[in-house]
């Protein structure tokens, strides 16, 4: 039996069917990418398997169906974190961080001080360290989205579910945001699922990829230990022509590059 | 607002002074309770209600322009006290129809929105105006069979607000709820603040969203509907009070929560003073709150393009 399971999800807005029929697993300590192109349904994915959307199948959990637990009970095992938070009115980020505590406390209760210092300890984590009075509106979006990553990590659920997590972020904070998730998925009895727009970055930090391609499962990708032409192919189904390369950094660790072999307008006038 | 209201007690028609009252006046003492406690009373409560109510809507539903008169509470209120002084006598009896003018403007509203399953706080806000400008129909029906002299007029006069009036036998009920509307919702306001988060993330944080809503907006605009009901409407105070705390403190925390209660109270027992000292005759309080804040509200728009 697999950590957690999507069987047969199929989900649209007003009417329009976009993902139809989708299923695949996940083991947990897996730390598991999405690839698509624009519009193939990364997005309603990640909002079906939370509930935020309306869909047809179910997802298990650890043997749970999530479809049947209420907002309280999926807060505490599921994590969100969409492409940008909702969040509109002057609130320090210590609030929005503490937020994150919401499944753990009474309706009536308000977050103790051991909650704070592990608030304050998950932002010293990815670099916000210091910043827990200052106003969430008025950092910059990518550290916004730290903010709310650190928000779901406190939270102690036992799947995340990311939403384009990187988008905002430079280089650096790129790399390190995504070891950090790497890490924290690896541990026991937790996975996480994250939509990336970026193929190069996905093939190296992920542990497996799923391929979606017009509402459907293209294919589910092991990069590390697939083989070259086994990915190409598929991955040229979803990108146009490219090709797959294994290079080496200085320290000789093995990365994937993907290249565009697509002719130039120029060359094919 | 402790000075004001302090000030509101011994300001108005009837002198008072201190030393009378020491003295056992009777006369001023019947003064003093009857009136003027009970008015200053109304002044602070029905002010730091609308404060607060004002500061629940602005962040539910994530709209600096939001008050509790976008689902329809006021008109309701209005069209329940024309009714009220057509068909009822008395002053609590108009005070009570509009009571049930406003609470049903408002439960209708919230049901309309509960009929539309997508649960968006738009919904909400769409489903208001609608019962507003039902609200505004039914009162203009029962202005045309108004009779012009006097009850034409005491409808106006009840549209514009006044706290004039008010004693100390009307009032107990209605206070009694507003304080525990006042208390329901700074236990909640930690689920205040998650619910000015997108539907799908305060979902995800473990909020039920759409129940806890409606409570949240039921809560604040019983309150709301409890003021209202005694004083008429009461303009600005609901808009300004929330954004006056928040330029003070920056954040939205329970202490702005209160400190937008206490501005509202300070606003309304500094408009009232004004209101039966500024003119010979009685003035609607309406009319003070509104030259008070749209200055305020001038200032806000200047400072927002300043930073903006």
């Amino acid at each position: 039996m697999s950590f957690f399971s999507v069987e047969q999800i199929s989900a649209g807005y007003g009417g329009r069917e976009i993902l139809r029929g989708i299923s695949f697993e996940l083991e947990q300590g897996c730390f598991m990418g999405i690839l698509g192109a624009n519009g193939c349904g990364k997005t309603t994915l990640l909002k079906s398997i939370c509930g935020i959307l309306p869909h047809r199948g179910r997802c298990l959990l650890e043997q749970t169906v999530l479809e049947e637990l209420s907002a309280r009970q999926l807060a505490g095992r599921v994590g969100y974190i969409p492409q940008r938070s909702g969040i509109s009115i002057d609130i320090s980020v210590l609030d929005v961080v503490l937020m994150g505590f919401n499944p753990q406390l009474g309706l009536l209760e308000r977050p103790g001080k051991r909650m704070k210092e592990q608030a304050a300890q998950a932002l010293e984590q990815v670099g916000l360290a210091g910043k827990e009075e200052e106003n969430y509106l008025c950092l910059s979006e990518g550290q916004k989205q730290l903010c709310i990553l650190v928000r779901t990590i406190v939270s102690e659920s036992r799947l995340l579910l990311l939403d384009e997590p990187e988008s905002a972020l430079d280089f650096r904070y790129r790399h390190r945001m995504l070891k950090l998730l790497r890490g924290w998925a690896a541990q026991e009895r937790r996975a996480a699922l994250v939509t990336l727009h970026d193929p190069s970055l996905a093939l190296n930090v992920c542990d497996r990829l799923l391929l979606l391609s017009q509402g459907g499962v293209l294919g589910i990708l092991e990069p590390q230990t697939d083989s070259l032409e086994r990915m190409e192919p598929l991955l040229c189904q979803m990108y146009g022509k490219v090709s797959l390369q294994r290079c080496q950094n200085r320290r000789g660790e093995s990365q994937l590059v993907m290249l565009s072999e697509e002719e130039s307008a120029d060359e094919s006038d | 607002m402790v000075v004001l209201a302090v000030a509101g007690l011994f300001v108005g028609k009837y002198p008072l002074s201190m030393q009378q009252l020491v003295a056992g006046d009777p006369m001023q003492w019947r003064v003093f309770l009857t009136l003027r406690c009970s008015r200053t009373v109304v002044g602070v409560v029905g002010g730091f209600a609308l404060g607060v109510a004002g500061f629940v809507y602005q962040t539910v539903f994530g709209n600096p322009l939001a008050s509790p008169d976008i689902i329809g509470v006021s008109s309701g209120a209005s069209a329940g006290a024309a009714a009220g002084i057509l068909f009822l006598s008395g002053a609590a009896a108009v005070t009570a129809s509009a009571f049930a003018g406003a609470l049903l403007a408002v439960v209708l509203a919230l049901g309309l929105s509960s009929l539309n399953r997508s649960g968006k706080s738009s919904t909400i806000v769409l489903a208001g105006i609608a019962v507003h400008s039902l609200a505004q129909t039914v009162l203009m029906c029962l202005k045309l069979t108004a009779d012009p002299e006097r009850e034409l007029a005491s409808i106006e006069y009840w549209i514009m607000g006044s706290l004039n009036g008010i004693s100390v036998h009307s009032i107990g009920g209605n206070l009694v709820l507003c304080a525990l509307c006042m208390v329901a919702l700074f236990l909640l306001h930690r689920q205040i603040i998650l619910l000015s988060a997108e539907e799908g993330e305060a979902r995800m944080l473990g909020v039920c969203v759409q129940r806890l809503r409606l409570a949240v907006l039921m809560i604040a605009t019983l309150a709301v509907s409890s003021v209202v009901s005694l004083t008429g409407l009461i303009s600005f105070v609901g808009l300004l009070a929330p954004h006056g705390a928040r330029l003070l403190t920056k954040e939205n925390r329970m202490g702005t929560m209160l400190l937008s209660g206490l501005l509202g109270g300070a606003l309304l027992c500094g408009a009232d003073i004004l209101a039966r000292s500024a003119a010979a005759a009685e003035l609607p309080v309406s009319i003070f709150t509104s030259i008070l804040g749209a200055p305020f509200l001038i200032f806000l728009i200047v400072q927002g393009r300043q930073r903006g």
